[in-house]
This record gives C-alpha cells, structure tokens and sequence, in this order.
C-alpha cells in the first residue's frame, strides 16, 4: 500500500515536472536544428534610400525604384500584358496611380520596399515581422494550406513552408488579386509563389522568388531578393501613418498645415 | 510607368525634383513623427514672413542618418534645401539642412548607389 502512494508521487510529481517544463526534449532539439537569423534585415532599396541624409529628393528619390525588382518587367501573357497597358494608359487611372499612397503593403511587394523585418524562426512557424505592423507566419509545423471553404484572399496570402536542410521553402496562395502597390504590375488571384530563403552568411539573407501566374504570366517569374543586416540598428524602429499630412485634394496628393 | 517610387508612403512627383531652393528661416515646429517628419520654417522676406512645411523622411529614415527628435528647437535658425511642391504652395521635399554656423544638419546627402 505504502508502496503504491509512492510510486503514485512520482508519477505526479513527473507529470507536474513535464508540465512545468519550458520546453519538451523535442522541442529543444527542433529549435537547436533551426539556422539563426536573429537581426534587423533591409532590402537592396532600403540600404540605397538610408544612404541619403531625410528624405532622398528628386531623381534620387525616384532612382530607389531600380532597386525594387518587383517593379521591373514581368512575362505576361499577351493578353494580360495588353489589358494592363491599357489600364495604365488610362488618364484617370493613371492620376491615380500617380497619386498613390500606401500605410501598408501586402505580400509580395513587402519583400522588396524600404520595410525592414525581423525573422522569428520556431519549429511551427516562421515569422516575418515587418516595421510597419505586418506579418508573414510561414507555419512549418507540417499543416498543408486550409482548404478552399477557409480560404480566401487576403493581402498576405497564406504561406506554409518546410526546411530543406538550412533553407526555408514557402510556398503561398490566395494573395487579392490585383495590383502590387508600387510599379506597373498587377497579378491573377491564381497566382502561386514559391521562395527559397537561406542566411548567405552571417549578414546576408537570400529570396529565391517564383511567382507562377498562370493566367497572367507566360512562364514563372523568377527573382533573387537579397537582405543585409542592418548593423546600425539594435532595435526595431517602427514606421506607421500616425501623422499623415498628405491628403489626397481634388486628386492629387498635397501637403496638410500640422 | 512606375505608379510610385518605392521609397514610402507616397509619390514624390508632388515635387519638383529638378528645381531646387534654399530657405533661411527660424524653426516654428520639428515634427518627429512618421510616415514622415517635418520642418515648419518662418521665412522673412520684405513683405511678410511665410511658414513652410518642408517633409522629411520618416523616423528611421533620419535616425540612421543622424538625426534625433532633439536635432532642432523651435526658434532655432537654419537653412534647408528643398524640392518644392509643384502647385506653388509653401511646401517642398527635404534636401539637406545647415545651421547658422553652416554645419550640416544630420548626414551629408548623397546619391543613391548600387
């Protein structure tokens, strides 16, 4: 009897030990198997623009655009391409395009802007986590996407990837169709994107991006994003539209009194 | 076409990039705020003296190109280069900022590069 009230105890007193423990054996081997990209990364963009003292101005200002890929000219379909030129060449769609302004940005144009991003790495899902508030979770966890009755589009699309050995593969769906934000490009709601994502080195981050669109895209569009540590910083600066003195007057963007 | 430069929240085609002017003023307000910050600039001139909102980029933008929310107080007088806003009003683009002592406010402006 006295015998059995002990081993009792230390089967609760295990399972409270389990419990109590921040994290299973499993858990601790899964992270120690995770590559470390602890660090504030910056886009090709971000590193030209921070170079100029405020506010890059005139030709310089617009030159950043070169440094955004996304931006540059993708494999439409004629069809697509047409349609599109013919929106562009729009008068009222083009003031408006000229006139556009962003708080947020969406997937995959965030990948490739001035936003600098945080990369939390866990065993179930990796984060991206942006200085203007968003976030890309890439659940890792083994989950496939949700099927299509909870599914539905949103600007982030939804990811879901694996490691191959030190590389993240992505892959994501479901991103609104339409335009990318920034630039002349605009996408199907089809469109598939898949992304290798790999640490170079101690300060290099790379994005093998390839957008599939097979309504819009004659073949896959294929891309290589490259991310820098931003050594100058030891913490997240954040960005947002807290004090927004641009209103957009008569159609055009002006500048408010504060 | 690119709709808008990537460098943030909106167009800079409000500006123009290709005329540049400077303005000796006192400083009324520093804004240290995002999207953007800003500068509202007293200019005197013979007839009267004018404010001038003179956008910045934003706060991470100037911090790392040494500017603090501490760089400039009201009353203080400076010179800022800007691009002006297209439609005439007292308004235009940051270019580069000095103090009476002709020392650079924040880091010396440079072109982009690979």
């Amino acid at each position: 009897m006295r015998s059995a009230a002990v081993l009792w105890l230390i089967a609760v007193l295990a399972v409270a030990w389990a419990e109590a423990a921040p994290n299973s054996p499993q858990r601790v081997r899964a992270f120690a198997a995770l590559p470390d990209w602890t660090g504030l990364w910056e886009t090709a963009a971000s590193r030209a623009f921070n170079r100029l003292s405020g506010k890059a101005a005139g030709n310089e200002y617009e030159a950043i655009n070169h440094y955004v890929q996304l931006v540059g000219p993708a494999p439409y379909t004629q069809a697509w391409g047409k349609a599109l030129q013919a929106e562009l060449r729009n008068p009222a769609a083009a003031a408006s395009a000229s006139n556009v302004k962003l708080c947020t940005y969406g997937f995959p144009i965030i990948m490739d802007v001035l936003q600098i991003f945080q990369a939390v790495v866990t065993p179930e899902e990796t984060l991206l986590v942006f200085d203007d508030g968003e976030v890309r979770h890439i659940y890792t966890d083994g989950r496939g996407h949700p099927v299509k009755d909870d599914l539905w589009p949103t600007a982030m699309g939804d990811s879901v990837g694996h490691w191959e050995g030190d590389t993240l593969v992505i892959d994501t769906v479901a991103r609104i169709e339409g335009p990318l934000g920034i630039g002349p490009n605009k996408l199907s709601a089809r469109a598939h994107f898949t992304e290798r994502v790999r640490r170079l080195d101690k300060n290099n981050l790379e994005d093998q991006m390839t957008i599939d669109d097979p309504i819009a895209f004659t073949h896959p569009w294929k891309l290589t994003l490259h991310y820098t540590r931003a050594a100058d910083l030891d913490r997240m600066l954040p960005w947002d539209c807290a004090n927004d003195r641009n209103p957009v007057v008569n159609g055009k963007i002006s500048v408010a009194p504060p | 076409m690119v709709a808008q430069s990537a460098a943030a929240h909106h167009s800079g085609a409000m500006f123009d990039g290709h005329k540049s002017i400077a303005l000796h003023g006192t400083v009324r307000l520093f804004q240290w705020t995002n999207p953007h910050c800003w500068i509202q600039l007293l200019v005197p001139s013979a007839a009267a003296t004018t404010e001038w909102s003179i956008e910045m980029g934003s706060t991470s933008n100037l911090y790392r190109n040494g500017w603090r929310s501490s760089t400039l107080s009201a009353g203080e007088r400076i010179t800022v280069v800007i691009h002006p806003v297209r439609d005439g009003t007292a308004a235009g683009q940051f270019v580069a900022a000095a103090a009476v002592d002709g020392s650079s406010l924040g880091r010396a402006p440079a072109r982009a590069s690979p």
